[in-house]
């Protein structure tokens, strides 16, 4: 029996070859790691009609069901569809978004995270690129997602602001401070913003209310990646606010596109050119997407 | 009313040693313990540096508590003044 489909097609749709004649694995997604109980049923029954009765669970929040045979791949991706259930994919593709639970969940969490790797799943999920590009978003500074080891990776920030007036000079602000960005002078904190990792403790514990968000947004991060060479993702941009995040990714993937050569990573153009030069490509995409109109950001 | 500032002197109801735990207990035993309190009672918390001066005060501000003060006492750690909120 020969597929209607190519072997391109079946990787691009998340079907791929594992050992085993005629053995593949069929990868699904999910949306910032969530399933609901009733897609998890609907897996559990795939796994069982398909695979070999189990689901690996992937490092980027992902499923696969094992052992699917190949001929079956149209039943399968339709039960998949019918079910509501989301195919993964691979190769040269953007791929998953990874996303920790964000503030919704997460008493750290700064920025909605569930709703970013929506928008961010919907704008650019399975999107043709010269090298696979990994995408991931973490709601604090804690970055317990990762979004340094991913191709593009955004990070929940805030930026603290103190109200002289309100303060009663407890110095909780300065005990608490992970970074040690503020000192007591004669009663009250000064504020060294380059120490300062916006994750906004100081507001969190300050009994009298007077630190404030004076900012909130994401920092965006390019080049990181695992694999054989690894490497963290270099700071790009900051304090985008949530509805540009969008207008980031596309104006870093326009910079990428333009200076890879030979399908290189993200990480090796960066590495390659320095984060300063891939910043200023970057700049000017940022300002072809928003129609010429200068972005006002913080880097 | 308990003032906040720093030159006043608060005598807690309650003293809750957390030196001895980690996170996630060090918040929890002192969620506990303002639990058994009344609003308006005062807790005398003695907590280490490090991640437990970073969570506590901010878990106990969350939870409607007030922080009246945050005391270095030396070898790493704090004394930590919560006024127990009303439910």
């Amino acid at each position: 029996m020969v597929l209607a489909v190519d072997l391109h097609e079946l990787k691009k749709g998340g079907f791929l070859q594992q050992r085993g004649k005629d053995k593949y694995l069929m990868r699904l997604r999910t949306i910032a790691g969530d399933i609901t109980s009733e897609q998890l049923r609907a897996l559990a029954d795939l796994a069982d009609r398909y695979g070999q009765g189990y689901v690996h669970l992937t490092t980027r929040q992902g499923m696969e069901i094992t052992g699917v045979d190949l001929h079956r791949y149209l039943d399968i991706k339709a039960d998949m569809t019918r079910l509501g259930l989301l195919p993964g994919t691979c190769g040269p593709r953007i791929r998953t978004v990874v996303a920790c639970p964000g503030s919704t969940i997460c008493l750290q969490g700064l920025v909605d995270t569930k709703e970013m790797a929506a928008e961010l799943d919907r704008a650019f999920f399975g999107r043709a690129v010269p090298g696979k590009t990994k995408m991931g978003i973490s709601g604090c500074p804690n970055a317990c997602a990762k979004p340094q080891e991913n191709d593009i990776g955004w990070l929940g920030v805030i930026e603290p602001k103190h109200h002289p007036d309100r303060c009663n000079g407890c110095g909780i602000c300065a005990e608490v401070c992970p970074g040690n960005a503020l000192t007591m002078v004669d009663g009250l904190p000064v504020f060294d913003a380059s120490r300062c990792l916006f994750e906004g403790n100081c507001i969190f514990s300050c009994p009298a209310d007077a630190w404030v968000i004076n900012r909130k947004g994401y920092n965006l991060y390019v080049g990181g990646k695992i694999g054989r060479y690894p490497g963290l993702g270099q700071l790009l941009d900051t304090f985008i606010p949530p509805e540009r995040v969008v207008r980031s990714g596309e104006a870093v993937l326009s910079a990428y596109t333009r200076l890879q050569k030979q399908n290189q990573r993200m990480g090796d153009v960066v590495r390659s050119i320095g984060i300063d030069q891939f910043r200023q490509v970057y700049r000017d995409e940022l300002e072809r997407f928003t129609g010429g109109r200068k972005e006002v950001t913080g880097a | 009313m308990t003032g906040t500032s720093k030159e006043e002197t608060v005598v807690p109801d309650v003293v809750l040693d957390i030196t001895h735990e980690v996170c996630p207990m060090t918040f929890v035993h002192t969620k506990l313990k303002l639990e058994e309190m009344r609003a308006g009672q005062v807790l005398e918390v003695l907590l280490s540096g490090g991640e437990p001066l970073q969570n506590v005060p901010r878990s106990v501000k969350y939870e409607g508590h007030k922080v009246l003060k945050l005391e270095p006492v030396g070898d790493n750690k704090y004394k930590l003044l919560i006024e127990r909120g009303s439910d």
